[in-house]
């Protein structure tokens, strides 16, 4: 066939192809393959039985709604974030570029423990909001927002501020000679470039946050119907060798997460179309 | 810059939000783990630490971590090779596939290695007449690990040598050279710095693992329990100062990885520039 | 140094598509050994992805590839005998200039000696003595480029690919490395193609140009011919700087042939007078205003009005200077007709009637 035709000069795609397939199949596409199996085996009255349960309901209400609020907080502190780094030049700028990755690099246990003590009401940051606003963060779905802030904002960071290095300065420029004041120039000239950015930024740390587990556990104190996470559901369900509902929560979990991405992929498709001017 | 000085006032507000946000959020729980770890005096510190129990976490942890550095290495590296430098079918799928284990919750992670492995499995007997045990025990907590991180190398390499582009390699095949030569005198030099950068960040995201560990851990104190997982326990048993200077050990990793990066990264600027 | 012997090129009813875009209709061109030659085109128009197939970087979807006679398209493009200069250069980052020189020799298995003795003789060859220890990133564009040049030639191949060897470097350094590149290539008597889209570049460098357009060879042949006889509508208005007319039959002395024909008017066709200057052909010339002028240097390019055609005519710098606005008697020598059948060169009636040969 075609295969041998066209091929290219470089040696050795067989081999990387061959090695990089076998590893993904035997890591990631046959677990999955065995997720889709065992879904077929469920019957669909358990399966709705399992997913619409008033506990499961209100923890993905709790999932969601946490780690929505908690992912558009990131968006505006990534953007701010980003612009900072990328902008000015301050003392420590280094240490705070630094920093921004330390929510990928420290385990998520141990920072869900430590947020947790942070913000009881006897903690350093908790006691002062109990005692002068009377606000609980520890154990309620403040501290689940707090703990998922914490996970999602170096994605902002990272997705925004590799493009903003890139916005081109000579249309800024251009833009303060033919007269706009700077807050034009950057929701005219610049935001509309890294809005891409941001909403991709955006999307990964919902899907993440949506599906954190080890920094909310210890968090959100896990009161039924009230700071349960859905993927705390799936656990509780495992616990009990219940693996039909656990899969069935996953799934439904699974399908979110799917949907997120879609979209996300759908608006950077759209925003690439409009740059490259393939209408 | 004219610029800059007009918008003098807004920098510093804007530093000064960034500077709180950051203090709260990631520097205060720093030192809060420190001081916790610390309260009781270095005597226990080095008490809990040194548990019989907290080192062997901490092996199972080093070995899990090994593990998913080696293979995530060896996939990186022909995965990102395979992606860059050649054109093929299927080539945005196998990307998606790759970057799957990231979005995908830690818990729904082990989950599907319960349900590829566990009881109700098909592959359960043929593994159990072998006396291969995977879920619960070692092997699954390996499995979890690896695939936590599995994109973490090959994320780094792409972008350097999508970057880098064909040509140098094309140079090189055209006078002969073949796909060893080519990878080690060619590309490798190109991407040295991003793969020590993916190799430490791998090996931080694999210390730290608890979701995926958690549900494929038997939670058996000694045999199957990882630093992360030994923490929850001292936790649970309100042993917090346990709990937090195992922490520490964790914590220091993760700031020795944010350490490396930047040295890493400005590396690879600096040869690249 | 001398190269052996050098091979010849050609290439039979050669098709390649990227996904929907066909990069190459019905390729057919022979090149012989020891030719230097320029594919010419607009960007797009499939010359790079002729030399890349040439080379083996891509593979025809139908066709053959015949390198001294013999088919090629299952061979490697690393046992093709071919010297291939990259556009970017594709200099090896990490490698000195010695080891990216050496490169090509050393996965070859030369022995060390001959490997040095050759690198060195290169290094000499391109004037860069000196120079072996330094990275491609130490280099400026120009050198670079003779690396890449010494690179592609250590190997000794029988043909040598250029892929828009110029388009990285500065202007003056082009024009430089042009002549540089010429001699080079005719002292080695290799067969060389280089690809381009700068008509001066093929022009100045090479023996014979093919031009390419759409993924198709429009004409090949040497510079003058192409000049003087194209052959198709795209060459008449690719080459030379000229100006399409659709009111030709309104100029003096030149006659309607088809409904659907237009003039082409290249500067060299056209000569302008003052209103005051003596003119032989005054009835045969075209009244014009002067709409812009432009000075290039050496001479000056005068854009004239006529009949609603901006035509450009050069002017010497020693004639009287005109003025924008100023009319001027125009007499345009000759121009080409391109019709339903083909190109036509028509002369000036004018002319003929007086036998005088310009």
């Amino acid at each position: 066939m075609r295969r041998k035709k066209s091929r290219s000069v470089i040696p050795g795609f067989g081999i990387s192809l061959g090695v990089t397939l076998t590893i993904l199949s035997l890591i990631v596409l046959i677990p999955l393959c065995s997720l889709v199996v065992f879904s077929a085996k469920l019957s669909f009255s358990d399966f709705i039985r399992a997913v619409t349960g008033a506990r499961v309901l209100s923890s993905y209400y709790v999932s969601i709604s946490t780690a929505l609020i908690a992912s558009l907080i990131n968006a505006v502190m990534g953007l701010i974030l980003a612009w900072v780094l990328v902008r000015y030049d301050f003392p420590g700028k280094r240490l705070v570029d630094g920093i921004i990755e330390l929510p990928f690099a420290l385990p998520t246990a141990v920072a869900g423990i430590s947020l947790t003590h942070l913000t009881t009401t006897n903690g350093w940051v908790g006691s002062f909001f109990y005692n002068i606003f009377g606000i609980k963060i520890a154990y309620t779905r403040i501290g689940i927002t707090a703990a998922l802030v914490f996970i999602g904002i170096p994605f902002v960071v990272r997705a925004v501020q590799p493009v903003l290095e890139k916005v081109d300065h000579e249309c800024e420029e251009a833009a303060m000679l033919l007269g706009a004041d700077p807050g034009t120039t950057f929701r005219k000239v610049i935001f509309p470039e890294i809005l891409p950015a941001m909403i991709s930024g955006f999307t990964l740390a919902f899907a993440r946050s949506i599906g954190e587990y080890g920094s909310v556990v210890f968090i959100a104190g896990n009161t039924p119907y009230k700071t349960e996470i859905a993927p705390l559901m799936i656990m509780a369900q495992l616990q009990e060798y219940d693996y039909a509902s656990a899969t069935s929560i996953a799934l439904v979990m699974l399908v979110i997460a799917f949907l997120i991405l879609s979209v996300n992929a759908f608006l950077q498709s759209m925003a690439a179309r409009r740059v490259s001017g393939l209408a | 810059m004219k610029t800059q000085k007009k918008g003098g006032a807004v920098k510093w507000i804007l530093i000064t939000i960034c500077v709180i946000f950051l203090a709260v959020f990631l520097i205060l729980p720093l030192i809060y783990i420190l001081s916790t770890a610390f309260r009781d005096g270095i005597s226990s510190y080095i008490k809990a630490v040194t548990d019989e129990y907290a080192v062997k976490a901490a092996l199972l942890t080093l070995k899990a971590t090994f593990f998913a550095v080696v293979i995530n290495t060896i996939f990186g590296l022909f995965a990102s090779w395979c992606i860059c430098k050649f054109t093929f079918r299927g080539k945005k799928v196998l990307s998606t596939f790759i970057d799957l284990p990231v979005t995908v919750s830690p818990i729904i992670a082990g989950l599907i290695y319960i349900l590829t492995f566990g009881r109700q499995s098909f592959l359960y007997p043929i593994l159990d007449d072998m006396g291969i045990q995977i879920i619960f025990a070692v092997p699954g907590i390996i499995l979890a690990t690896i695939f936590v991180t599995f994109p973490f190398i090959s994320r780094e390499l792409i972008p350097v040598l999508t970057a880098q582009g064909t040509d140098e390699e094309e140079a090189a095949a055209l006078m002969g050279a073949n796909a060893f030569t080519i990878f080690k005198n060619i590309t490798f030099p190109h991407i040295k710095w991003a793969l020590l950068y993916g190799i430490v960040l791998c090996a931080a995201r694999a210390m730290g693992e608890f979701g995926a560990v958690s549900v494929l851990s038997g939670h058996l104190r000694g045999k199957t329990n990882t630093l992360p997982l030994y923490i929850e326990l001292l936790y649970q048993g309100y042993d917090f100062t346990g709990a937090f200077a195992s922490s520490s050990i964790l914590m220091i990793f993760a700031i020795i990885v944010l350490i490396l990066r930047v040295i890493l990264e400005q590396r690879g600027k600096k040869e690249r520039g | 140094m001398e190269i052996q012997n050098s091979s010849s090129i050609e290439l039979r009813g050669i098709n390649k598509s990227f996904g929907s875009f066909q990069a190459s209709k019905d390729i057919n061109l022979t090149i012989q050994g020891g030719r230097l030659v320029a594919l010419l085109g607009p960007s797009g128009s499939g010359k790079t992805t002729i030399l890349r197939m040439i080379a083996g970087l891509e593979q025809p979807d139908s066709g053959e590839i015949l390198i001294d006679g013999k088919v090629v398209n299952d061979v490697p493009g690393s046992e093709r005998g071919i010297g291939f200069v990259f556009q970017s250069y594709a200099l090896f980052r990490y490698m000195t200039v010695y080891d990216n020189i050496a490169f090509g020799l050393r996965v070859k298995r030369v022995p060390k000696k001959e490997v040095d003795s050759r690198v060195k003789e290169l290094l000499k060859l391109i004037g860069c003595e000196g120079l072996e220890k330094r990275y491609p990133g130490q280099l400026s564009g120009g050198q670079r480029q003779r690396v890449a040049f010494a690179r592609a030639l250590a190997p000794n191949p029988r043909i040598l690919l250029l892929d828009e060897p110029f388009a990285a470097i500065d202007a003056k350094i082009r024009l430089e490395l042009r002549s540089w590149l010429r001699e080079m290539i005719t002292r080695l008597g290799i067969t060389s193609i280089f690809v381009t889209h700068d008509q001066n570049e093929a022009i100045e460098v090479a023996d014979d140009i093919i031009v390419t357009n759409e993924g198709r060879i429009e004409q090949s042949g040497s510079a003058a011919e192409l000049y003087s006889s194209p052959r198709t509508p795209f060459v008449v208005k690719f080459i030379g700087n000229s100006v399409l007319v659709d009111n030709y039959y309104e100029f003096r002395s030149f006659s309607r042939a088809e409904a659907d024909t237009v003039g082409v008017i290249r500067p060299e066709f056209v000569e302008i007078y003052k209103t005051s200057e003596d003119i032989r052909y005054s009835r045969s010339a075209d009244e014009g205003y002067v709409r812009d002028i432009i000075f290039r240097g050496s001479s000056i390019e005068v854009k004239v009005d006529i009949h609603g055609n901006l035509i450009s005519a050069i002017r010497s710098i020693n004639d009287a200077p005109l003025e924008i606005g100023e009319k001027v008697w125009v007499f345009v020598y000759r121009m080409f007709l391109i019709g339903k059948d083909g190109v036509r060169l028509v002369e000036n009636s004018a002319l003929r009637e007086n036998s005088i040969v310009i």
